[in-house]
Formats: C-alpha cells, sequence, structure tokens
C-alpha cells in the first residue's frame, strides 16, 4: 500500500513537470522580453491562446502535428514582430507602464478576433496518434503525450541555450538585457534586435499554447488565467532571469500538482501562496537582482 | 578634544564580490565643513551614500551624536537631524517650487493627516519661503520646478534639505554640471550655511573646496589615504601622487 | 479647447458642481440603469485613480477590492440579514481590510512587478471565493442581495424605482467625492504627490514611502470597497467574475480612458466606456474588439485621456 503511494506520488512530480514545462516556455518568454525590452507583455496569455488556434487552423489546412510544432511559433512570432514593430515601438521611453497598457488592449482584440473567427466555444484538439496512450516510465504507465511535452521543452531550452551561447545574435541579447546602453554604444541596430527578441517571446509563448491544447482544449479564453500564473513564475523566478524561469516554472507546476493529490480544491491558490512565501522571504524572486524590486 | 558630530568605524560596502569601500574610519567635528575629494572611482559616492543612509554598510558602523544609527531607515534620517543633497538633482518636477520645500517642510509637521486642509496651515508656507529666501530663490516661488535652471534647481534641493533644520548636512558634489558663474553663486551659499551647521562635502573638484574647507578627507580605491587641513593635504606626499598627478597629466 | 475662466471657475466649485450634475444627471440618460452603472464603475475607478494617478502606482489587482466590498455587503445581508446601511459600512470596510492584506505583500514591491503582484494576489482571492461556495455561492454568484425598500430617517424609501435608487446611490457617490476631495488636499495629499514625483527625495524629506503607499492602497480600498457594496445592491447578485482580473483591466481602462489624476476623469471615462459598451453592443456581440482597439489607440494618441486632454487645451 505505501509503495502504491510513492508511486503515485513520483507519477504526479511527472505531471507535474509536464504542467511546469508549459510555464516554463511562457515565463521564457515572458522573462526575455522584460529582460530586454523592460516590456510586460499582458498580451502574452493571448499569444499562447493564438499559438493553440493557429494550430488548429494549421491542422485544418493539412499540416501534421509536427509541421505545427515549427510553424505554429513561426505564424505567432511574426505577429508579435508586427505588434512590435507598429504599436509597442512607439511606446518606449513613454514610461514602462504604456507598453503594459497597450499590450492589454492587444489581449482584447486578439481574444475578440479569435472568436469571431473561431466561435466562442471551445474546440477540442487531439493529441497526434503517435503520442496517445500511455508509456511505462518503470513505475507505472504515464501519458505518452506527457512525457513528449517535458521532451519537447527541454529540446527547446538547449536550442535556446545555444542561440544565446553561441551565436553572435545570442551574444547582444545577453549583453542587451544587462544593459541596453553598451548594445547602442557598440553600434548595433538595438531596434532590430528587439523586433527578434519580441518575435522569439510570442513564439514561445505559442508553443506553450500549441502544447497545451491536447490536454486542455482550445478556448478564446485559455490564456486569460494561465497569463497570472505566468506572472508568479515570473516573479517567483526573478524577473528577467531566465534560469529562474526554468526552475519557478518547473517547480510551480509541480506545487500545483502535488497540491491537487492532497487537496484538490486548494491546487490554483497553492501557486499564489507559493508568490507570497517568496515574496515575504525573497522579494526580488530566486535569480533577480536585489533593489529591483523594492 | 573637539566634540564630533559624525563618525564612521571601519565602514565597507560590497556589491557583490566588488568591494567598493574599505574600512573607512573617520571623525567629522561638529560646525566644520568636511571636503571628502578623491579621483573618479575612490568610492567618494558610496562613502557618501552610507553615511547618507541610501544603504547600509555591509561592515563597520556609523556613529552620529554618540548614537549608532547603522541601519537606520532612509526616511529616520531627516528626523535625527540629518538632510542630504543628491549627486544627480532630485525635486520633485511636477510641483512648483514654493509647494516643493513647503512638502519638505510638512515633513516635520503632518505626515498621515487627511483631513486638515493644507491650506490651513499657513506656518507651512511662511517657513518654505523664508527658506527660498535663504537659497535665492524667491523670485522663482511660482514657477515649476521642472523647469528651472540646473543651478536654481540645486539650490531648491538644498533648501529642501534645510527644511528639516539638519544640525548635519550632506552634499553630494553639489556644483555637478554648473557653468563657472552657476558654480560661484553655489559655492557662495555653501560658506554661508556652514556658517550656522556642519557640512559634509563630496567633490571631484579638489581646487574648488580647498580654500572653503576646514578639514579634507582623500578617498582612493576604496580607502582612505589621508586626512587634515587643506595645508597638510597640499603637502601631503602621497595624495599629490596618486591624486594631483593623475589630475595634470 | 474650454476657455480658462469657465474651467478655473469649474475647478473652485467642483464638489458643488459635480453634485449639481449628480441630481440632472440621470434626466439625461436613456436608461436610469445605466446612469446607476456609470456612478458605481466612477467611484470604483476614482478610487483606482487614487492609486495610479496620485500615486503612479499601476495595480492591476483592484477587482479584489471592489468584489470584497460586493462580497462583503452581500454576505452581511444574505447571511447576517444585516440592514442595508450596514452591508454599505461592511462592503467598505470589507475593500480596505482586502486592501491592506494585499497591500502588506504587493508594497514591498514596486513599478511594474506591483502590477503583476497585484494582479496574481487578486486572482488568489478570485479562486478563494471560487472555491468557499457556502459563503459565495461560487460560480453562481452570490444570489438574493434583495433590498426593495430601503428605511432612512424615519422614511421608508422604495429602493425599486429606478430614479429613486440613483439618487440613493449618488448619495454616497457624492459624499465619497467630498471625503477625496479632502484627501486630496491634505498634507497627506501632499505626500502623495511628493511620492509619485520623486520618490528619494521623498524619503529624504522623512517621509516612509513604503507606509504613505500602503496607506493609500487602504484607503483606495474603501472606496473601491463602497462601490463593490453599491454595485451588489444594485444587481441584487455578486456574480463571481466580479472578482476576475478582468474586472481589474475595466477599471484600468476607463480610468486611462477618463484621463489619470484628473478629479472628474474617473467618472468621464466609466460614462464613455459604458455608454460606448452599451451603444457597440446594440449592433454586434463583439464590442469587446472595439473596446480593446479604442483602448490601444488612446494609450498611443491620448495617454490623457479625454478629460486630461480637455484641460491641457486649455493649458496650451
Amino acid at each position: 500500500m505505501e509503495g502504491l503511494s510513492l508511486d503515485l506520488v513520483v507519477l504526479q512530480l511527472f505531471t507535474g513537470l509536464a504542467l511546469g514545462a508549459i510555464y516554463v516556455l511562457l515565463a521564457l518568454g515572458m522573462s526575455l522580453l522584460f529582460g530586454m525590452l523592460t516590456v510586460v507583455n499582458f498580451a502574452h496569455g493571448a499569444f499562447y491562446m493564438l499559438g493553440a488556434y493557429v494550430g488548429i487552423m494549421l491542422l485544418g489546412v493539412g499540416f501534421n502535428f509536427w509541421l505545427c510544432l515549427l510553424f505554429v511559433p513561426l505564424v505567432v512570432g511574426s505577429v508579435g514582430l508586427l505588434c512590435e514593430r507598429f504599436l509597442i515601438r512607439r511606446l518606449y521611453g513613454r514610461g514602462i507602464d504604456y507598453p503594459l497598457l497597450l499590450t492589454f488592449g492587444l489581449s482584447y482584440i486578439m481574444v475578440e478576433c479569435v472568436r469571431i473567427v473561431f466561435g466562442t466555444t471551445g474546440l477540442q484538439f487531439d493529441t497526434p496518434d503517435a503520442l496517445v496512450g500511455a508509456t511505462d516510465i518503470g513505475i507505472g504507465y504515464f501519458p505518452t503525450y506527457r512525457l513528449f511535452v517535458i521532451a519537447v521543452t527541454f529540446v527547446v531550452l538547449g536550442l535556446l541555450w545555444l542561440f544565446l551561447e553561441r551565436t553572435p545574435y545570442g551574444l547582444i541579447i545577453r549583453a542587451g538585457a544587462r544593459d541596453p546602453q553598451i548594445v547602442r554604444i557598440l553600434g548595433i541596430d538595438v531596434a532590430r534586435v528587439w523586433l527578434v527578441v519580441f518575435g522569439i517571446g510570442t513564439g514561445l509563448a505559442a508553443l506553450a499554447g500549441l502544447l497545451a491544447a491536447p490536454l486542455q482544449g482550445a478556448s478564446p479564453e485559455m490564456g486569460n488565467s494561465i497569463l497570472a500564473e505566468a506572472f508568479v513564475v515570473t516573479v517567483v523566478g526573478g524577473m528577467g532571469s531566465l534560469v529562474g524561469a526554468v526552475i519557478a516554472g518547473l517547480l510551480v507546476g509541480v506545487v500545483v500538482a502535488m497540491t491537487s493529490l492532497l487537496a484538490p480544491e486548494m491546487a490554483q491558490v497553492s501557486i499564489f501562496a507559493l508568490m507570497a512565501v517568496v515574496l515575504l522571504i525573497r522579494p526580488q524572486g530566486f535569480f533577480g537582482r536585489a533593489g529591483l524590486m523594492s | 578634544m573637539t566634540d564630533v558630530i559624525l563618525r564612521t568605524e571601519a565602514v565597507g560596502k560590497n556589491f557583490g564580490k566588488f568591494r567598493a569601500l574599505g574600512g573607512v574610519s573617520a571623525s567629522f567635528p561638529r560646525g566644520a565643513l568636511t571636503s571628502i575629494i578623491g579621483p573618479n572611482g575612490a568610492g567618494k559616492s558610496t562613502y557618501f551614500n552610507l553615511i547618507s543612509g541610501a544603504f547600509a554598510p555591509s561592515s563597520g558602523k556609523i556613529v552620529f551624536e554618540g548614537r549608532d544609527i547603522t541601519g537606520t531607515a532612509q526616511h529616520h534620517y531627516a528626523k535625527l537631524g540629518i538632510a542630504k543633497s543628491f549627486q544627480i538633482t532630485t525635486v520633485f518636477p511636477q510641483i512648483t517650487t514654493l509647494e516643493n520645500v513647503r512638502i519638505a517642510v510638512q515633513a516635520l509637521v503632518s505626515r498621515y493627516n487627511v483631513w486638515r486642509p493644507r491650506a490651513a496651515m499657513a506656518e507651512l508656507v511662511e517657513t518654505a519661503g523664508a527658506l527660498l529666501n535663504t537659497v535665492g530663490l524667491w523670485d522663482r516661488r511660482e514657477r515649476i520646478a521642472g523647469t528651472l535652471a540646473h543651478g536654481e534647481q540645486r539650490a531648491l534641493e538644498i533648501a529642501m534639505a534645510l527644511a528639516s533644520r539638519p544640525r548635519l548636512l550632506l552634499l553630494d558634489e553639489p556644483t555637478a554640471g554648473m557653468s563657472p558663474e552657476e558654480t560661484r553663486s553655489m559655492m557662495d551659499l555653501i560658506v554661508k550655511l556652514a556658517g550656522e551647521r556642519t557640512v559634509i562635502l563630496v567633490e571631484h573638484k579638489m581646487k574648488l573646496v580647498m580654500g572653503i574647507s576646514d578639514r579634507l578627507l582623500v578617498l582612493h580605491h576604496g580607502e582612505l589615504l589621508a586626512e587634515g587641513t587643506p595645508d597638510e593635504i597640499r603637502r601631503d606626499e602621497t595624495v599629490k601622487r596618486v591624486y594631483l598627478g593623475q589630475r595634470e597629466h | 479647447m474650454l476657455p480658462p475662466n469657465f474651467v478655473a471657475t469649474c475647478k473652485r466649485h467642483r464638489v458643488v458642481l459635480s453634485i449639481a450634475f449628480l441630481i440632472v444627471f440621470p434626466l439625461l440618460m436613456p436608461f436610469k440603469a445605466i446612469a446607476v452603472n456609470i456612478l458605481i464603475y466612477g467611484l470604483f475607478a476614482l478610487g483606482f485613480n487614487l492609486m495610479f494617478g496620485t500615486l503612479g502606482l499601476l495595480s492591476f489587482g483592484h477587482a479584489a477590492l471592489f468584489g470584497a466590498g460586493a462580497y462583503a455587503c452581500g454576505i452581511a445581508i444574505v447571511h447576517f440579514g444585516a440592514p442595508w446601511w450596514a452591508g454599505i459600512l461592511g462592503g467598505t470596510l470589507g475593500g480596505m481590510a482586502i486592501a491592506a492584506l494585499i497591500g502588506a505583500l504587493a508594497i514591498r514591491t514596486r513599478g511594474i512587478y506591483f502590477a503583476m503582484v497585484t494582479l496574481a494576489l487578486s486572482q488568489c482571492v478570485y479562486f478563494l471565493a471560487y472555491q468557499a461556495t457556502a459563503w459565495t455561492g461560487g460560480e453562481n454568484g452570490l444570489r438574493g442581495v434583495e433590498l426593495s425598500r430601503i428605511a432612512a430617517f424615519g422614511h421608508s424609501i422604495n429602493f425599486v424605482d429606478p430614479l429613486t435608487r440613483y439618487y440613493v446611490v449618488a448619495f454616497f457617490v457624492a459624499l465619497a467625492l467630498f471625503i477625496l476631495s479632502r484627501i486630496l488636499a491634505s498634507p497627506f495629499g501632499a505626500v502623495l504627490e511628493a511620492v509619485r514625483e520623486n520618490e528619494a527625495r521623498a524619503r529624504a524629506c522623512g517621509y516612509d514611502v513604503r507606509a504613505t503607499r500602503f496607506m493609500a492602497f487602504v484607503i483606495s480600498g474603501g472606496f473601491c470597497g463602497l462601490a463593490g457594496a453599491l454595485q451588489a445592491l444594485h444587481l441584487s447578485i455578486v456574480p463571481i467574475e466580479t472578482l476576475y482580473y478582468q474586472t481589474s483591466g475595466l477599471v484600468v481602462m476607463m480610468a486611462l480612458l477618463g484621463g489619470m489624476g484628473t478629479f472628474f476623469g474617473p467618472f468621464v471615462g466609466a460614462g464613455v466606456f459604458l455608454l460606448l459598451e452599451n451603444l457597440v453592443s446594440l449592433w454586434t456581440v463583439h464590442w469587446q474588439l472595439f473596446v480593446g482597439a479604442a483602448f490601444v489607440a488612446c494609450v498611443l494618441f491620448f495617454p490623457r485621456g479625454i478629460w486630461g486632454t480637455l484641460l491641457m487645451g486649455r493649458a496650451k
């Protein structure tokens, strides 16, 4: 009996990691945008939702799921690029609240556009055939698709790491996150870098939405509550810190999964309780710079 | 023994692994004008920020009038009797000059009263007006503070610092970015103020403070290099080498 | 845009003018219910504006303050059979209590974090209310905040009559306007401006910036809680969505639309928003598209809002 419950806990841990993987992708994008552009993207949830719906659209015109994994971030990332280029860019230097407010307005527009095209009711999103079912992971059977979500997230993390550490663009982005002034002094076209960063950030959100869709379906409102959760992850991890986003994302996922095992009705609240504790003990988050917050 | 108003005991500050200030021990006599000088990166601003309470030291102790004030929150400093002007001008930019000083004066009297009309507190306006007179800004009282000239904003800052009737006034590079004319009137003002209270001045330009200071403290690489009267400092060989030498080349 | 003398006169007598306007207002509106809504949301935006406009802190958690007021009033009446005035008082205090709880945590952060943390904490309140079905009715909302007659000064007033209901609400709004006006003109009002203008200088002057922010947040909670209580009485139900963060977004939009940091801006914003919503929803269900677009346009082109732009036009 005891052994069984331990297995249950481990399986739930994996469920938490799969959920956490989604948070990681969202928070990574958010942290990237904040660290680089000091923009808090209130439309991040909407881009997440858009990821799921663009997936549905692409599947509808004959793409398979694997191609979607590639094209959804590209398509939604392009939408992000357009938003940055024509709307958000006008607000740099006008105070930190304005981009936030603008993206909040944008999220309304995006959600309503999706309602117009796809209807107000949620849609089902089938798990791709190859990933249906469960896999034996030694201690029990675990849904294959959730394993896949964890795997994809780690692959994306690896690629992002390579991009940031091993390419000239990555170098500029890392330098810019530390001090935008330096990048400008070096004579680099900062505007172009920002554009790319915005594309990557929103693309990551879209990928998260696409990956989440088979788990919970797609609805125009699916990005609404996850926005607050993504905020919690970014605050807990430390704003602008990519390592913080990864660790906090996984942690929040695991905390939610464990609470749902013990007290399911408290699962949602546990996220915010975690944030409250972190704020009390370490207001700047795990990896945030001290003094930035208060 | 002269009366010491402020004393630091081996105060140091680390920023992460970087040691911005080694342990600096120094005493500031009451009633004197002491200038802290040193080349760029000497730790002057760090030292200033420690004694003015902008942040707490990583090590050491700060003693004001015999009382350990290490780690006291910034907003208690005004009540202690210490006031400061910042290196970067900081006034309330969208409010009138007079209201700027009035708010500073009000801090002594009322901070959380939500009901009494401000208009009924005429004595605050009077005090504020007098302070503006002291720094020569009475004519500018109705102007929005953000529209004042740079030198005027710095003078306004000093008026605001004086509002708490400080016994110790700390000034961080008060002439930074000023025209020669503005610099001259600012130095006159400082000398005038130093006649009535203790002043500690951080200054980058050594020549400016040589003539007016009672004592000088020379910092270099985060350490106290020398201290003494202007004459003693002028004769000090180490100071000549690291500071004057560097500026002459 | 407006003749300067006119505006100056208005400013001097703003309380009297507001009251005069409140009396005439419902006669100009096609439906009294919209007039009541505008007053309630205007009051909500007024409370929000104390944080954003006056103090310069953007909160995205004001739904929790508004909702706390609504639930506190509703619970007092439904579960405890409290009289109407106790419901309103309870709502105001409820808003302040939740504000104190959220504020104690959130004021540890500032700037952009303040927006994120208040949003997250208000979501926490939402989920808690969602779970506490016995008290809040959970998903279905708190039903039965019925009030047909209210007794005041020995008279029994028919609260179902739209015009009477309007004037009851207007009385409390006028009271709130008067109180806010006093607060803004008080020494504490000056401290709020000082903290918004320059935090470091305010601190050096001897003001405790954190305590000031905390106190402003609690006061803001009082106004929003009062608005929430009036909303509960007006709707006879407290929908769970009252606490959802979209409600916070709504009040941000209204305040920005009207002009943050201006005295009447919040009411102008609430009025324009609700009338626009009513008009657009007549011919399309997708009114949120227009709301979003209007908001984006406002951020891009009229950051001072409608009322603020009118006032600026005078200053030029």
